[in-house]
């Protein structure tokens, strides 16, 4: 076994020399916004511009105004949807990639690619398309005859169309993350599992799926954490009825120009997506650590 | 007549009633590449067999197919009697132990040996029972049973993997090269080992391995591969001493093989013309001969005579029968042994080797007689079949 360095022993010197050059793009460049930001939430808006007051009256409204908390609990539901909904369709799609198909995973992978590189604001709009009251989806189920000829599936404009954006969206994160878990996991073991007498649904349950896991929940938090800061899809599929914490931040940003309201809001949304995040993996932690 | 079949069928028909596996005409191809033509195989209960040959002879996917990892396109496999052809390996009598261990990396050592009981149904205690008897047989220490596989070293590995495998005292224990990722010290202390467990537990083994040496030292039985043909099924010392074929010959060691002209009749039974400086004749038994390679008193097929390095050395006299003139071209000191290569007048290579540190016998450039032990000589078919 290599002997690792316990956390918090004597850091050789060098490696601080070669932390150095990425230490300080971290601390210029992410470090120093973030406190700017903590510092902003203390300030005040009048006239469209930062006062700088030092007062707590940011916070204040924050936590007085429900309908902020409404949108961070949509958010973050739809979030946890979406983490569900990318773990269905990305699952069986890289099982298969690896398991059936994997003489053509290669193109699999490459088709995948060019689907997440291409734009996503176009992407998105073209979902509109697909859903909208004359659209295609509309224009299918007609043709098909399955519902009458003035059926609207109603769907475009809702949170379901929204999820399904950001299911779309994020998917090949899902997507990649199980592939490389799933790809990494020896044959062998398999074959070892149906040596000791396993069914392949039991090797699956004992071997795979406790061996790719690393993959799924690299891939959840993923798109958990996008997820947490989408905008694009609520905009364009939402209809801008039930807002998501994305929107309101860009709206209180953009639109009502209060910069320590629409700071206060991204800590708030920050805080809660790590938050969620740790808490997600201790019990994950927990879990595992009982079987 | 394939000398291999041969031998296997009258294996077969000595010992029917105990032979616990029985593979017959086993063919396999992988994308129209033949890997197995028509394989018959048969071993006999508690035996030792090492399945050996080249990578790409078919050894490895004749164990997986008896195994039941893969399936044999035509043929049958019989264990205890039983046709298992069309069995998964789950509902086979047999135990794996693979190439790369495939321990679970998951789960601690306790976890991965008791798996196929838990499979099995049994009460967890009865499991633990059944763990820690296997971990005593393969001195694996008690307070390791927590430990995942990446927290053992190589050599408790293989003792995982062989005590998984036997944990459900399966008929045949099959072997795929585990041994062979090894270094030379660890890898000779595990053969020690498995021939050692092999006489403890009285299962079947069956052995693949590239290595003809480390066949001998463990199997009772090795069955000689190339190309998805059995060349020699026979023991130890026959594949040493009478080997079919100049390919089994070459396989272990560096044996001198001079191609046989002609053979006559003689009082003592055939006298053999060889071609090296000038064409030497030397007498021999008719049972110096491999099986089928005479026929009507005549050589079948191409032939040549093996003399293993150890039973050439330097003679007093010169000239005579069983004797030759060559010239010393290389000299390895081997450490028990000493290792000469000299080149004859014909342009022949042979080798000797001499016990000890004798690099004084001869210098090189010297021209030495050398004298060879006849009735360790022995003569084989240049190819196969």
């Amino acid at each position: 076994m290599t002997g690792m360095t316990p956390l918090g022993a004597e850091v050789p010197r060098q490696l601080l020399l070669y932390l150095t050059p990425a230490g300080s793009w971290q601390l210029a460049f992410y470090g120093v916004p973030i406190v700017l930001l903590l510092l902003l939430t203390f300030q005040a808006s009048e006239n469209f511009r930062v006062a700088w007051v030092w007062s707590l009256d940011t916070w204040i409204s924050v936590f007085s105004a429900p309908h902020i908390w409404l949108a961070l609990l949509r958010t973050l539901a739809m979030s946890a949807l979406a983490v569900l909904c990318c773990f269905a369709l990305a699952f069986p799609v890289a099982y298969v990639m690896v398991t059936r198909l994997s003489a053509y995973d290669a193109h699999i992978k490459l088709a995948i690619l060019f689907a997440f590189l291409s734009d996503m604001v176009l992407k998105t709009y073209g979902w509109v398309l697909f859903l909208d009251q004359e659209g295609i989806l509309n224009w299918i189920l007609r043709a098909l005859a399955v519902v009458p000829a003035d059926y609207d599936t109603g769907l475009v404009f809702t949170l379901a169309a929204t999820l399904l954006g950001i299911t779309a969206n994020l998917l090949p994160f899902m997507i990649f993350t199980i592939y490389l878990s799933l790809s990494a996991v020896d044959r062998d073991l398999l074959l070892a599992a149906y040596d000791s007498g396993a069914s392949h649904l039991r090797a699956f349950r004992d071997i795979t799926l406790p061996l790719c896991l690393p993959g799924v929940l690299a891939g959840g938090a993923f798109v958990f954490i996008l997820s947490m800061g989408s905008l694009v899809e609520e905009r364009v599929l939402g209809g801008g009825k039930d807002p998501m914490m994305g929107t309101l931040i860009r709206q209180t940003f953009e639109t009502r120009v209060n910069w320590p309201l629409g700071a206060a809001l991204t800590v708030v949304l920050f805080t809660v997506t790590i938050a969620t995040m740790a808490i997600a993996g201790w019990q994950i932690k927990r879990m595992r650590g009982r079987t | 007549m394939r000398p291999g079949r041969d031998l296997g069928l009258r294996g077969a028909a000595a010992a029917a009633a105990d032979t616990i596996l029985s593979a017959a005409s086993v063919s396999k191809a992988f994308a129209a590449l033949p890997v197995l033509k028509n394989i018959d195989l048969d071993i006999r209960r508690g035996e030792f067999v090492a399945l050996v040959g080249p990578s790409g002879s078919g050894k490895s996917t004749l164990l997986r197919i008896i195994g039941g990892f893969e399936t044999a396109d035509r043929g049958r496999i019989l264990i205890d009697g039983v046709d298992v052809t069309g069995e998964t390996p789950a509902r086979r009598p047999t135990g794996m132990v693979f190439q790369r261990l495939a321990l679970f990396p998951h789960m601690s050592m306790r976890a991965n040996i008791g798996y196929p009981l838990k499979l099995k149904g049994l009460p967890p205690p009865a499991v633990a029972a059944r763990v820690g008897e296997l971990m005593a047989l393969m001195h694996l220490p008690e307070h390791y049973a927590g430990r995942l596989p990446r927290q053992l070293s190589g050599g408790e590995q293989q003792r995982v993997a062989l005590a998984r495998a036997l944990a459900l005292s399966p008929s045949i224990l099959l072997l795929d090269e585990p041994l062979s990722a090894l270094d030379a010290k660890l890898k000779k202390n595990l053969q020690a080992e498995i021939r050692d467990l092999h006489r403890k537990v009285g299962v079947t083994f069956l052995h693949v391995t590239h290595d003809l040496e480390e066949a001998m030292v463990l199997a009772d039985r090795i069955c000689v591969m190339r190309d998805g043909e059995i060349l020699q099924y026979a023991t130890p010392g026959d594949i040493y001493y009478r080997p079919a074929n100049a390919f089994v010959a070459s396989f272990i060691g560096e044996p001198n093989l001079i191609p046989v002209v002609a053979i006559e009749r003689n009082d003592r039974g055939f006298a053999c013309r060889l071609r090296w400086g000038g064409q030497a004749s030397i007498s021999l038994d008719p049972g110096q001969f491999a099986t089928g390679l005479i026929v009507d008193g005549a050589l079948a097929k191409p032939a040549c005579l093996m003399l293993r390095p150890e039973h050439v050395c330097l003679s007093s006299r010169a000239g005579g029968e069983g004797s030759l003139m060559a010239r010393v071209a290389e000299i390895f000191m081997k450490g028990a042994t000493t290792q000469f290569r000299a080149t004859t007048a014909s342009g022949l290579t042979v080798s000797f080797e001499v016990q000890g540190a004798r690099s004084d016998l001869a210098r090189i450039g010297e021209v030495v007689p050398l004298e060879w032990d006849a009735r360790a000589a022995f003569v084989t078919a240049v190819e196969p079949s």
